[in-house]
């Protein structure tokens, strides 16, 4: 064991220590570059995730763009428009729907058999038929106009891919043949010649579908003539006329719906296949996209609204309830308890961390979404009007697990925070005469309040970010929660990011465009969950400062 | 800091326990990695992934028997997370044999040749999708139009449809599933589920929503209708039942896939792919509540216990072969 001039160089002697341990010093040194290599091997790595992420994510939008251009190439734009207005009515057949169904239910409570119920609701029942009624014209021209379409894109795809194939076997025939392998390259370059390429000539089979913009502009036009018909004042045979059945304002979305069937047709005739897709339209869809569609037959959209919705709703739901009582365990261990009660609760909270999420969520599915639902069906509490629920699952089921799992990383960041506020403060408090709630109210509390921001940031962050509870308990409804019912849209299934990507990475191709999509969401969240970090750690900072 | 780490001995010790400790966590690792590459080459292991209709009952059995009937050397790997898993195993090569409950589409045969896969089909059974409700819902019928309406989301209301007034809750399969693009297909002429359709993660899931929800609705496969608290509806008439399905009148019947790589050879493949195709394969598939891609007829003329089926045409290959 000879030590190297360099230890006594780079080291020097420690008044403490013997002159020559050279073993320990190298064993010490060699520790130390031990640790050090695992400090940056965990720097590194996560730099490489990080790139990685940008990496998969970043080539979503020129996809998006050959999707979105192949989407109006072929035809399903223009098909697109016809499916608009099929389902454009949608919400007077709600609202026919309702109404309907309040009837049989006043029907029913007045002690009415269901049959009977339904027997005496025929005017309204034949209100939803009408206006179903109205829009058959549609569905056949509809129908066949899409199936083209759909048929086209599809040959596009095949030929792409055949296209890639042939290349790549061509690339391979000549790489054997410069190596001298002249029977496997034969063999490859006859592989490459069978597959025969049909180039998509999109004129030509865009034709049959812009023939029938015509009679799909007469079934427009037919189904506007239905509806006329239907609302026609006073003769249509029911007992009551149907005009007289709508609110004001389903009368308003009539006129409106009514206006914009020719508008439609307008718009299938003066549509262009060949226009270019707008430079902003692959990053609009996916930012401010309504839809998630994905294994579609028509076609997928990437929207991420619904998702960044669901996960904020959760997260909202989770730290509303999270908050007080993390905040309220903080302020009672940390100035209330008696040093007992403290050795008992601190660790009682912080053990909640370490039960696995999956366990939380396993317990959501099996006891807390029936409990809620169980509760919310109580004839006690049938004033509120989105009671009684239907689904177990939703945003506040999940929400109320999650506010669980963030409770320990707030109690415990809030507690430390409280600890923190200098003796001084305190002391010179009590010495004013002010009793230990003044003090703690309009002065630790304020003190420890970028703390405790802080912690309540690192909670939200906490949240967001929780996977598996969110796609067992969360219901798993890819729509933007419905917000005119209020309060009721806490208790909408929703889904979020991170249950997107957890449920959807299996089934995904690997470079395809769904995978990037996925990405996306995933840099989405990562950068929010980043921009919580910073904001919390800035927060923090800034308070250091300020009491230093 | 290279002076205060060196000069505390509680931290010194603390480093070398962590030091010892780390150490030991990577010779673990490397040595699993090395070890896990070693056992890939065995022969003995099938691997089998993809549909979750396929992967929940079917497989397992059929992986149990295959075992008692002279495979017991055979590894056998099931992962069921849905079709598309399983033709990505396929065309990944990370398993013998997929499975898959819709079709394979044009697109994925295309891939499979891009990466030199011969992707092969093979039927195995037919599943018939059940449309179910919950067992208080008045209804006793739907027509397709119906059905179509209510996953589409043109109908929201079972009072629509004559029953008692609540909001409907429709449950599909997620989007990895093939039965949630075979069902598309098959009662919703392609068009896209409404979007306030719940994603569920399996049939069991389903069932049990729809038991606990009085307004829900869902489909699943033939196995989980007998879930205490739903009910099948018939569909123009028919209901989900082996006649029904062979003559063609309950529409929502599809076939099941085994997918295989032909360009790879594997015994154990072949054996299995025999085993499920013989007569105890197909007795399999009936008792878990699929319908036998042979003629019950042609097959087994009585009901038979599975021991006299061994006794009596049993001399299967996995015996001559497994030396």
């Amino acid at each position: 064991m000879s030590d190297g001039p360099t230890f006594q160089t780079r080291h020097p002697r420690h008044p403490l220590r013997p002159e020559r341990v050279p073993w320990r010093l190298k064993r010490d040194n060699l520790a130390r570059y031990f640790f050090t290599a695992h400090a940056f091997l965990a720097v590194l790595i996560l730099a490489l995730i990080t790139i990685f992420l940008f990496k998969e994510g970043a080539g979503f939008f020129a996809m998006n763009r050959e999707h979105l251009s192949l989407y109006r190439r072929s035809g399903l734009e223009l098909v697109e428009q016809l499916k608009k207005a099929r389902t454009d009515l949608g919400e007077l057949q709600r609202f026919a729907e309702e109404r309907l169904a309040k009837s049989v239910k006043k029907k029913l409570d007045a002690g009415l058999t269901l049959s009977e119920a339904h027997a005496r609701t025929v005017g309204e029942r034949l209100l939803f038929e009408q206006l179903e009624e109205a829009l058959k014209p549609l569905d056949g021209v509809y129908f066949v106009m899409r199936d083209e379409a759909m048929r086209l894109r599809d040959d596009v795809l095949v030929y792409e891919n055949n296209r890639d194939l042939k290349e790549q076997l061509e690339a391979a025939a000549n790489e054997k043949a410069s190596q001298g392998l002249n029977l496997e390259a034969l063999r490859l370059q006859r592989e490459a010649e069978q597959i025969l390429l049909e180039p998509v000539d999109y004129e030509a089979r865009l034709q049959p579908i812009l023939e029938k913009i015509p009679e799909a502009a007469a079934a427009l036009e037919e189904v506007g003539r239905r509806l006329e018909v239907v609302f026609a004042p006073g003769e249509n045979g029911a007992a009551e006329p149907f005009q007289s059945m709508l609110s004001p304002r389903m009368l308003t979305f009539l006129q409106e719906y009514s206006k914009s069937l020719p508008e439609t047709a307008q718009r299938l005739a003066h549509w262009d296949s060949s226009k270019p897709i707008h430079p902003l339209r692959p990053y609009t869809t996916f930012l401010f996209g309504g839809q998630w569609l994905t294994s579609s037959y028509f076609q997928d959209w990437f929207g991420l609204l619904p998702l960044l919705f669901g996960s904020l709703i959760v997260a909202a739901i989770a730290l509303s309830i999270a908050v007080p009582f993390g905040l309220a365990a903080a302020i009672y261990v940390n100035k209330v308890a008696s040093p007992r009660e403290q050795s008992l609760l601190k660790p009682g909270i912080e053990f909640i961390a370490a039960l696995p999420s999956v366990v939380i969520g396993f317990f959501g599915v099996a006891v807390w979404g029936q409990f809620v639902r169980w509760v919310s069906q109580f004839d006690g509490l049938s004033w509120l009007p989105f009671f009684p629920l239907a689904e177990r699952l939703n945003a506040f089921t999940a929400g109320c697990l999650l506010a669980l799992m963030a409770i320990p990383t707030i109690f415990t960041l809030a507690e430390e925070a409280l600890e923190n506020v200098p003796r001084k403060y305190l002391e010179g408090s009590y010495a004013l005469g002010a009793n230990r709630w003044q003090t703690t109210l309009h002065i630790v509390l304020p003190g420890a309040l970028p703390g405790i921001i802080s912690a309540v940031l690192l909670g939200f962050g906490r949240v967001v970010g929780e996977t598996m509870v969110v796609l067992l308990c969360a219901g798993n409804r890819i729509d933007i929660p419905d917000f005119t019912q209020g309060a009721g849209v806490i208790f909408e299934p929703v889904h979020t990011m991170t249950g997107i990507i957890a449920q959807e990475m299996g089934e995904v191709v690997q470079g395809s465009l769904h995978y990037r999509a996925l990405f996306m969401v995933g840099l989405v969240l990562f950068l929010l969950s980043l921009g919580i970090n910073f904001a919390a750690q800035k927060i923090l900072r800034q308070r250091l400062l300020k009491i230093s | 800091m290279p002076s205060n780490f060196e000069s505390y001995p509680s931290t010194r010790r603390l480093a070398r326990t962590l030091g010892i400790l780390l150490g030991t966590f990577w010779g673990l690792a490397i040595f699993g990695v090395a070890h896990a590459d070693a056992s890939e080459g065995e022969s003995g292991r099938l691997v089998i992934k993809g549909s979750d209709t396929l992967g929940a009952k079917l497989a397992p059995r059929l992986a149990e028997e295959f075992r008692a009937e002279g495979g017991q050397n055979v590894t056998l790997e099931i992962a069921a997370e849905g079709s598309s898993t399983g033709v990505a195993a396929i065309l990944d090569g990370t398993s013998q044999i997929g499975m898959s409950s819709r079709e394979v589409e044009r697109a994925e045969f295309a891939k499979a040749r891009l990466r030199g896969v011969d992707l092969q089909p093979i039927p195995v059974a037919f599943d018939a999708i059940a449309i179910i409700v919950n067992e208080q819902n008045p209804l006793t019928a739907l027509t397709h139009q119906e059905v179509e309406g209510l996953f589409t989301g043109a109908i929201t209301n079972w009072a629509t449809l004559g029953g008692r007034p609540g909001r409907v809750s429709a449950y599909t399969r997620n989007s990895s599933s093939g039965t949630y693009k075979a069902f598309k297909d098959l009662a919703m002429r392609r068009q896209n589920y409404g979007p306030r359709t719940q994603k569920l993660a399996g049939n069991e899931q389903i069932a049990s929503e729809v038991a606990d929800n009085p307004n829900g609705v869902g489909y699943v496969g033939l196995a989980y209708v007998e879930t205490p608290g739903v009910k099948v509806l018939p569909v123009d008439g028919f209901m989900p039942e082996e006649n029904n399905v062979r003559k063609g009148h309950y529409a929502y019947a599809r076939p099941l896939y085994f997918l295989v790589d032909s360009s790879r050879e594997s015994v154990v493949k072949d054996l299995f792919l025999e085993f499920t195709l013989g007569p105890v394969g197909q007795w399999i598939v009936r008792q878990v509540d699929f319908i036998p891609v042979r003629a019950p007829e042609t097959m087994l003329l009585a009901p038979i216990e599975i021991q006299n089926v061994r006794e009596a045409n049993w001399p299967l290959e996995v015996e001559r072969k497994e030396p």
